[in-house]
């Protein structure tokens, strides 16, 4: 019998501008013991199609047509009381935003305590003891984790919290909402393992919703391509990601980057149209610079140099944690060294007067990782490009003003007469990201730093966006400091990668020899930890994983970076 | 959590008494860049009192000196510092020579018992209404009627209370018009008085009660729908918890937070915000002294009456300090948020 059947399911929404149609005659049915993966962009209707089957859709949209059954329970006829004690029960939800899925102001245990009791009364406080202790141990995390508050806890952690609270009762289905997706790769190997491994201990069915092609291929064994809300592809995983036989399921096989295999990037023998002539200094400088917090070493000592002659892309990878964000916002100025300085032409930039620190802000830009969050939502478009170019001088005339923004829209491929008059909130995440990426441009910078600016768009996206990243470097003489978690990327666009790990340079050099063939065991530990879209690929066990890091942590800290190569134009010590 | 470190506690009292310090200070300054004398002031009291007054100059001069206005700056500032450290700010100029800190003893336990009392009650309903606003789950009559009964929120506390005074006390009679207790019963611990306080505290908590319920209702209001939206409100759903249950533990406790805040600051504005309630009840409590202190330019009370206020906003604020990491475990001791 099936854990799930879901029969021509269609979901509406009224809006004031007419009906949206979320979800089409959708069907698909999931055995016990099985797992499920249902891959679309934002949008396509995934977690639509999750909350109908928990009976928890938002208002006001609605379920306009088919029937869920959970076993034997007609998920759309049950009363409310009924239905809620099936949830967790029969079918739990292990929701996206891991980050803040858990009560702020219980304790960890409480909130699995409070769940046992909902649904099966009174338990004595040894029995529910043992068994939130289990569960803990379940999901690989050590007892006292049970009296900490969320905010104590690691994004890992708080996600493997809410995966033992899913398994707590035995459902019979899991549904897992983009479990792993604020997660780096490293984490996410292990918390997707860990859940497998759960999942088939109870032998319940798994719906898994993403959108990456490549923890699909590693994590189940069918898979469901929405698009819009319609089923496109239906069919065993292999088979789908081998043979794909709708274009659109092509496209999202496609957009994955691998390390090696071809460039996203197409010819890029584009021969910079802006000659910057160089007065001798180096663009940017680290000397020595050291950062800790509070007695916490966020990043080790190091020095680079990069000199700016010709654009480079010099990219920074690591884990959450690893010390590369912070090195973004040092370099940025907006964090000083704990030691050491920082400088921009030969310039400290602590030490900078207004007028030089206005210079510095002029040709430093920054692009960050969350496009929502870097628009003041109460000015259109028009007005978010135009205010620092008009701020840093560049403005001459409106009409001046109005043809660099037409120009700079262009360039990263948005039509300006549609984009310019919208709000921020009209836009797609990935119109967004991609505004950021013109207002930089606008601005002609001689140095971009840009933190994870493609973690949070869909991967279709992700390779436009890159492009249009690639190109400033390519068309427009920039330089670039790409900071990400992902390394397939990071092959493909730079020049140069450092790895960081725990505050420290641990492996650098010009990508097809750190990435392509790492030698240090953390760089080797990020790649073993990427998804491949490939079923044959072994992603390893939950073990491996785990061993993986102990061998990490066991390894001599203080071993020497190793160094894979030079590139023109950049220097790099490590060490006092 | 646990025990409060030292640390912070010594933080959080160093704060206080700089505050208090701070505040005490300038309440010295600003009447002292006041044109006015109170010397003058109560010359002219007794001349209208008495037609006329032989030896004026003689008189303002030992006024002077006994206010101690003749001594040099620095120290009439030190003996003022002193004075407010046990609580005395000298002579009352317009009910001479009564003690300024009598008068606010006489006051204070009215304004604290109605006013706190009151302020309390609008908190707990004005909290419940706005909770019940947002839930999804209220019944409909719920969720129109409370929003027609902000409508009160919107009359000024003046009107509303004479409003209540001209239905409640004039035309129905259940209630006193004004005072704090009856003119019949003698003030002491007999059942007789408590219950004539009662009764006639009733209206100017009604007042301010229906007056101010729509300030918290709104807040609370707007900060349960940011909470419903929240992904633990979500998961709470998805772990089929009683709706009840997420409504209490899950939404009311984070939505309250901010709320608590905002409590401590109103405890410490209540004397100074209720007034005209007090006024025109004719209670007797530290709002009234103010005004009557106001309209008589009588400096040492209206010092004395402004320091208490400033130092039950400051203790109030410091108690909060206390008690926040205990509902809050985000807010770690050592002063940040995690």
């Amino acid at each position: 019998m099936n854990a799930l059947n879901v029969t021509d399911l269609s979901i509406d929404f009224p809006t004031a501008r007419g009906v949206v149609h979320a979800l089409t005659d959708l069907s698909f049915s999931v055995a016990r013991g099985r797992r499920l993966g249902i891959i679309g962009e934002s949008g396509s209707g995934k977690t639509t199609t999750a909350l109908a089957v928990m009976r928890m859709l938002a208002s006001p949209g609605f379920v306009s047509g088919g029937s869920i059954r959970l076993a034997d329970l007609n998920v759309l006829a049950l009363p409310e009381e009924e239905m809620r004690r099936a949830r967790l029960r029969r079918v739990s939800y292990i929701p996206q935003g891991a980050m803040n899925s858990l009560n702020p102001v219980m304790r960890v245990k409480d909130q699995l305590k409070d769940a046992i009791v909902t649904h099966e009364g009174r338990t004595e406080r040894e029995v529910l003891r043992t068994r939130i202790e289990d569960a803990f141990a379940g999901v690989g995390l050590p007892e006292h984790v049970g009296s900490l508050y969320p905010h104590e806890l690691s994004g890992g952690m708080k996600q493997r919290v809410c995966i033992a609270l899913g398994v707590i009762l035995n459902p019979e289905l899991i549904i897992a909402d983009e479990p792993t997706s604020a997660l780096d790769v490293v984490t996410q190997r292990q918390v997707m393992q860990t859940l497998k491994d759960v999942q088939q201990g109870i032998g319940a069915a798994l719906i898994l919703i993403g959108h990456d092609m490549g923890l699909m291929a590693q994590s189940v064994d069918e898979l469901v391509v929405l698009k819009d809300g319609i089923l496109v592809e239906h069919g065993d995983m292999r088979r789908v990601i081998v043979n794909p036989r709708h274009p659109y399921t092509r496209e999202l096989v496609a957009s994955v980057p691998l390390v090696g295999g071809e460039s996203f990037l197409g010819n890029s023998s584009v021969v910079p149209d802006v000659a910057r002539p160089r007065e001798g200094l180096p663009l940017l400088e680290f000397e020595n610079v050291h950062k800790d917090y509070g007695g916490i070493t966020a990043l080790h000592p190091m020095s680079f140099s990069l000199c700016g002659d010709e654009p480079r892309i010099i990219s920074i990878v690591g884990q959450s944690g690893s010390g590369k964000s912070t090195m973004g916002s040092i370099m940025l100025g907006f964090n000083p060294p704990s030691k050491g300085r920082v400088l921009f032409e030969g310039q400290d930039v602590a030490g900078m007067s207004p007028l030089q620190l206005w210079d510095f802000r002029k040709n430093v830009q920054a692009v960050f990782q969350d496009p929502y969050a870097c628009f003041n939502p109460f000015y259109r478009v028009d007005h978010a490009l135009s205010f620092p170019f008009r701020r840093f001088g560049y403005a001459t005339s409106d009409a001046q003003v109005q043809d660099s923004m037409h120009e700079a829209c262009r360039a990263v491929g948005l039509d300006p007469a549609l984009i310019l008059r919208r709000y921020p909130h009209e836009l797609s995440g990935g119109q967004r990201q991609r505004l950021i990426v013109a207002r930089a441009l606008m601005l002609n910078p001689k140095l971009l730093i840009a933190d994870e600016p493609v973690s949070m768009v869909d991967a279709s996206l992700r390779a436009t966006i890159l492009k249009n990243i690639y190109d400033l470097k390519d068309r427009h003489g920039i330089s670039i400091f790409y900071i990400t978690h992902d390394l397939a990327t990071a092959y493909h666009v730079s020049d140069f990668v450092m790895v960081l790990y725990k505050g420290q340079v641990v492996e650098a050099g010009p990508p097809k020899e750190v990435i392509g063939d790492p030698q240090h065991p953390y760089t080797q530990l990020l790649i073993a930890s990427i998804p491949w879209p490939d079923p044959d690929r072994d992603w390893g066990g939950t073990t491996t994983a785990a061993e993986d890091i102990a061998a990490l942590d066991a390894s001599d800290r203080d071993a020497l970076t190793v160094f894979r190569g030079d590139v023109p134009g950049f220097r790099l010590d490590v060490g006092a | 959590m646990g025990r409060i470190p030292r640390s912070y506690l010594l933080n959080r009292v160093v704060t206080l008494l700089l505050t208090v310090w701070i505040a005490a200070t300038l309440i010295w300054i600003i009447p002292r860049l006041s044109p006015v004398d109170p010397a003058d002031i109560m010359l002219g009291r007794m001349a209208a009192g008495a037609g006329a007054v032989e030896n004026a100059d003689q008189i303002l001069e030992r006024l002077k000196a006994n206010f101690g206005l003749n001594d040099p700056l620095v120290v009439q500032y030190v003996k003022y510092i002193r004075n407010v450290v046990i609580f005395d700010f000298g002579l009352s100029t317009a009910t001479f020579p009564t003690q300024v800190s009598t008068l606010i003893a006489r006051a204070l336990p009215w304004t604290v018992g109605l006013m706190l009392l009151s302020v309390v009650i609008t908190f707990f309903i004005g909290n419940a209404l706005g909770a019940l606003m947002a839930w999804d789950r209220s019944p409909k009559l719920v969720r129109v009627a409370i929003p027609a009964a902000m409508v009160f929120t919107s009359i000024p506390p003046i009107l509303s209370g004479l409003l209540l005074m001209w239905i409640l006390a004039a035309k129905l009679r259940w209630f006193p018009l004004t005072g704090a207790y009856g003119l019949t019963v003698e003030p002491g611990w007999t059942w007789g008085f408590v219950q004539s306080v009662i009764h006639h505290g009733f209206l100017p908590a009604l007042s301010i009660v229906i007056v101010t319920f729509g300030f918290w209702a709104l807040g609370m209001r707007g900060l349960m729908i940011t909470v419903q939206g929240e992904d633990y409100v979500t998961l709470a759903k998805a772990k089929g918890l009683r709706p009840r249950y997420i409504l209490y533990r899950y939404m009311i406790r984070n939505a309250i937070l901010p709320q608590i805040t905002a409590f401590a600051l109103k405890i410490g504005l209540l004397v100074a915000g209720q007034v005209l309630v007090e006024r025109i009840f004719a209670y007797n409590g530290m709002g009234k002294l103010l005004y009557d202190a106001i309209l008589d330019q009588d400096f040492p009370v209206i010092q004395g009456v402004s320091f208490v206020i400033i130092l039950m906003t400051a203790v109030s604020v410091f108690l909060v300090d206390l008690v926040y990491p205990f509902v809050d475990p985000r807010v770690r001791h050592d002063g940040g948020e995690a």
